[in-house]
């Protein structure tokens, strides 16, 4: 299973990076690159608002810090390499962390709808700061930056392995995490809070550091995509709708899934942008969007991955009995059907 | 301290028609654990209702309210038979909260067709009428809107403490289990506790449309308000949530008239997280508990 | 904040069709096609694409749907009397459900998937930027009908021509030189400047401020608010209380209605009352704050019902016939947006080419102006027009051009009447 996993990442991952080399169109890399970055932040999301259960609303807040860092300090520097803010992300994720760290223990004192509140409050607060501090922020005039000094012919190129990075990494830590003690803690905290504090798992510190680390890679994701718009607004960078999006994704593809996110974001991103572009703007495009929303989580409440499993399971489980009362004997059962290691879902 | 004075009338006239959005609210919550994302897009659906009975019939809008409530419970009712009642899992809390966002974007979508996305305004002709008492203004709308706040939500106090269904309704707010056992059809009670919260929007959604220009997209502002007053309130508290609505309705308003109005939203949001950090239950409410 | 300009709605998720349809594509389009800015001038029995984005959903629908109309109804023009160059005009216009992403996207589409032969601009300065860097990339000429604030310039791109008299920030010039050419002893003394924070709306009462401070007109009254805010009493009544001679108000649309009202509840009317939109909107704004109480409100306008400017009274009347109302329901950006394919028809007469490079070229040459429905038009080496608006008055509740006085169509009224008459 392990191997599984590895081989599946591999594949995926290699196939991505290798795909540019195809000459593809460049609106086809810009659609990749918006894919990458929605799969980056709902998996990011999925740490905290699928493993541990807490559903914030909040992470546009700290895309749009990374967004500002990344102007603030770039606004009137002039690039050589074009590559100079990629350098600043490492500082980017800090900085997202550590403002995330409070606001994390603050918040999660309070359970699940509440905290969504609380979180989808503190998005309103820096988008006000970001609209009222005008010297710094530049108010709604907003902030620009230097334009990325790369080929018309290759300039999505970085964007696009900059993201690809970032999910690598960000898929890593999730799986990381579902491996190790700390992944264990967090879906006891989601299952039954009270119970798991009563039998030694540290809470607070698990599902606050799940919150650090999450809105960390969330404001990276900023960042790089302040630099790809090269101009933000505060309505943009700090945007309510950009958390509902990353929600819907991890719902869409299965919580506390390693793959769920990104299949998620990949069928949702498309969607998306390739209908708005393609039917043009019709009138009927927020019925259709609130019913797949609905029909989604009426029939899939666990997501598509989840459920496509729990099917899978129920067939190979019929043919393991059929194949049994066949042969008479247990050995064809297949060893891959292993119960769930995690009691969250997870697997994949 | 004429500016304060004055921003205080005008937070206390406003903190009632937010005390009647935020009643039904917080209502739909003690009784389901739901919090409904929607109920923005109610009230603006009631409001685009009070402007077509206005514009095609002629009906002041305060007269339209026992036909909106009407059709505002039947929407309510409907809507929880379709799309809340089939939830029925563990984690249903962060599910509703999914499902009635998406019934909001529903209904914003509903409302665009109809009526395009432009700003409405129902213009009465007495809405720039104003009185003058010792110096200061009272917006006569204003006054109408407030005095109507206190009668439905005295409506909804009586509702609720005199009649069967109330009884059943608190009983469930308060202890869903034992409910159940005394004989209360908590089905029941959840579908019309649902529409009674949707009715609420109703008498709102007049109000609002009197006093503030509106569009399909106009639910965004109202919900963030809602929520802040609902959670400061205390989640399921009617009472809470009425002081709660005076409280930030006023303290934004002092701050638009002393401040500055570019920061008189946050004060809504820093009230919030500064009475979070020491009562996580919000002001009225109690740990586990829903209370009326 | 939830604030109605600040939020937007990001497009749907069909999501079956949308994969097969990138599948499909994907696999059509094998090798990167960036067709440069000269492609395509030669087939001419070819239509003549124009690729658009516009806001039809989200919070810049209305007036996306406006600037669409435009577009729209100067393709028919065109087209009825030949084409451009003998080759049919046709609009490929597209939402950009008001996302900057969105817009992004969908200009690459534009130019990579489809090979548009032009491009037009969208709706906002918010969605101008991200797209005319796009169309930049590309050698694409950038004709932009409604995205005139600041920033927009500030990338300094040659190939972005703002289609308007004048930048957002110059719209209220025109009636600082109003103010500033009365004999002092009728001039203002006192000013207050309400403002509403966007990068449209501010900055044009910002910019009167400061020519009306060297003109030692004092300010006693300033306040920036943000979109969300609904309650114009507080404000109204600081107004009051410090009394000015003249509201100069940078406003967008629905605040200019709310703000009237609150004066007009508060019974405060000052001498001069400017506000830089909204109050040149000739339908909404004297159905929404009472005909009786627009008399002697000021703004700025470009193209007016009745302007005899180049094409003003052939758009008029196709307007009409295609969308039915009057006159005076037709909305500037249609006209602003209308005024973009007369220059594109400007340049191919001129030089008898229609490719981006021509476009460029042709439209930054020094000394030619260019005329269309909202005047002659010029730019400098960044896309910056170098025209003026006109001021435009409501008198006897209709909105009048009176100011620069050769396109003045009535005197300016001053003091401004008392609300009610």
């Amino acid at each position: 299973m392990n191997l599984w996993s590895i081989v599946r990442g591999g594949v995926f991952f290699g196939a991505l990076a290798v795909l540019p080399f195809f000459g593809l169109a460049h609106w086809f890399l810009t659609l990749l690159v918006f894919v990458l970055m929605y799969a980056t932040m709902s998996s990011a999301w999925n740490l905290v608002g699928g493993f541990a259960g807490y559903p914030s609303l909040g992470h546009a807040a700290f895309f749009g810090i990374g967004a500002y860092t990344m102007a603030l300090v770039f606004q009137n520097k002039v690039l050589t390499s074009g590559y100079e803010p990629f350098l600043l992300l490492p500082v980017i994720a800090i900085i997202g962390a550590l403002i995330g760290w409070p606001i994390g223990w603050v918040s999660m004192r309070t359970r699940a709808d509440v905290f969504a509140i609380v979180t989808i409050t503190f998005l309103f607060v820096v988008q006000t700061l970001a609209f009222n501090l005008h010297g710094i922020t530049g108010g709604s005039q907003g902030i620009g930056l230097p334009i990325p000094p790369f080929l018309a012919k290759t300039f999505e190129i970085p964007f696009y392995y900059v993201f690809l990075l970032l999910l690598a990494v960000t898929m890593l830590i999730t799986f990381g995490t579902m491996r190790s003690k700390i992944g264990l803690s967090l879906t006891a905290v989601r299952a039954d809070e009270d119970k798991a504090m009563g039998i030694g798992v540290r809470v607070t510190g698990v599902k606050v550091l799940a919150f650090s680390v999450s809105v960390g890679i969330t404001a990276m994701v900023g960042g790089v995509w302040a630099y790809f718009q090269t101009f933000i607004y505060p309505q943009f960078a700090i945007d309510p709708l950009l958390t509902i999006g990353i929600v819907l994704m991890t719902f869409l593809g299965g919580r506390a899934t390693l793959w769920g996110p990104v299949l998620g974001a990949i069928i949702l991103e498309t969607g998306q942008q390739t209908l708005a572009y393609h039917l043009g703007g019709s009138q009927f495009y927020l019925i259709a969007y609130a019913l797949v929303f609905l029909v989604i989580m009426l029939l899939l409440p666990r997501g598509i991955l989840p459920t496509l499993e729990d099917k899978l399971r129920l067939r190979s489980r019929r043919q393991r009995t059929e194949a049994a009362e066949q042969q008479a004997t247990a050995a064809s059962a297949t060893p891959s059907e292993d119960p769930v290691a995690l009691p969250g879902g997870g697997r994949s | 301290m004429h500016a304060l004075v004055q921003g205080v009338i005008l937070g206390v006239l406003t903190g009632g028609v937010y005390a009647l959005m935020a009643s039904g609210q917080t209502l739909i919550f003690g009784i389901m654990k739901v919090v409904n994302l929607a109920q923005g897009a109610m009230v603006i659906a009631s409001a685009y209702l009070a402007y077509q009975l206005f514009v095609s019939f002629g009906i002041d809008p305060f007269l339209a309210i026992p036909i909106t409530t009407v059709i505002m419970f039947g929407l309510g009712v409907g809507v929880q038979l379709l799309f809340l009642r089939p939830l029925k899992r563990d984690d249903k809390a962060e599910l509703s909260l999914l499902v009635t966002f998406a019934v909001a974007l529903l209904i914003e979508g509903l409302l665009s067709i109809t009526w395009k996305t432009t700003y409405r305004s129902i213009i009465t002709g007495y809405e720039n009428d104003s009185w003058t008492f010792f110096g200061y203004h009272f917006t006569v709308v204003r006054v109408y809107a407030f005095a109507l706040s206190l009668v439905a939500l005295a409506l909804l106090f009586l509702l609720l403490n005199r009649t069967r269904f109330g009884r059943a309704v608190r009983a469930t707010v308060q202890n869903p289990d034992s409910a159940k056992l005394l004989g209360v059809e908590a089905d029941r009670v959840a579908a019309l506790g649902f529409g009674l919260g949707a009715a609420t929007a109703a008498a709102a959604g007049s109000v609002y449309g009197l006093l503030y220009p509106f569009y399909s997209g106009s639910h965004y502002d109202l919900i963030s308000r809602l929520l802040s007053i609902v959670v400061l309130g205390g989640l399921g508290s009617v009472g809470g949530a009425v002081i709660a609505a005076v409280i930030v309705s006023t303290s934004s308003a002092i701050v638009a008239a002393t401040v500055s109005p570019a920061w008189s939203e946050m004060t809504f949001f820093v009230i919030l997280i500064l009475v979070l950090l020491f009562r996580p239950q919000g002001l009225f409410g109690t740990v586990g508990r829903g209370a009326l | 904040m939830f604030g109605s300009n600040r939020l937007r709605f990001r497009g749907p998720a069909v999501v079956a069709l949308a994969l097969m349809s990138v599948g499909i594509s994907a696999c059509a389009s094998g090798s990167s096609g960036g067709s440069g800015g000269s492609s395509s001038s030669a087939q001419s029995s070819q239509p003549l694409v124009i690729g658009a984005s516009v806001s039809l959903t989200g919070d810049f629908a209305d007036p996306g749907k406006a600037v669409k109309a435009g577009y729209e109804l100067w393709a028919d023009q065109i087209n009825a009397k030949g084409g451009i160059l003998g080759r049919k005009v046709e609009f490929k216009i597209v939402d950009d459900t008001s996302s900057p992403d969105q817009v992004v996207t969908n200009y690459q589409n534009l130019i990579n998937q489809d090979h548009v032969d032009a491009v037009f601009g969208p709706f906002s300065s918010l969605l101008t930027v991200p797209a005319s860097q796009v169309a930049k990339r590309y050698g694409y000429a950038f004709l932009e009908p409604a995205g005139g604030g600041p920033k927009v310039f500030a990338a300094k791109l040659d190939n972005l021509f703002f289609v308007q008299p004048a930048p957002v920030v110059k719209q209220g010039d025109v009636f600082a030189d109003w103010i500033l050419s009365l004999p002092s002893a009728d001039r203002p003394t006192t000013a207050a400047y309400p403002e509403l924070d966007d990068p449209f709306s501010a900055p044009i009462a910002e910019n009167v401020r400061a020519r009306f401070e060297a003109a030692g007109i004092k300010t006693v009254y300033k306040q920036v608010y943000p979109a969300e805010t609904q309650d114009f009493s507080p404000i109204a009544a600081k107004i009051a209380s410090a009394n000015p001679d003249v509201i100069v108000a940078g406003t967008q649309s629905e605040d200019a209605y709310a703000m009237v009202k609150s004066l007009v509840q508060l019974k405060f009317s000052p001498k001069f009352m400017y506000m830089s939109n909204g109050a040149n909107s000739p339908l909404e704004f004297p159905s929404k704050v009472g005909a009786s109480n627009t008399a002697g409100i000021t703004s700025s306008g470009d193209w007016f019902p009745g302007s005899t400017a180049t094409g003003s009274a052939e758009f008029t009347d196709a307007y009409i016939k295609k969308y039915g109302g009057t006159a005076d329901t037709i909305d500037n950006s249609s006209a602003e947006a209308y005024a973009c394919g007369q220059l594109l028809e400007e340049v191919a007469k001129k030089t008898g080419k229609i490719d981006n490079a021509t476009i460029i070229s042709t439209l930054h040459e020094a000394g030619t102006t260019w005329p269309t429905l909202l005047g002659d038009l010029s730019w400098d080496a960044i896309g910056q027009p170098q025209g003026s608006f006109h001021l435009v008055q409501w008198q006897g509740g209709k909105l009048l051009p009176v100011f620069p006085t050769d396109v003045a169509q009535a005197a300016p009224v001053y003091p401004k009447p008392n609300w009610g008459g």
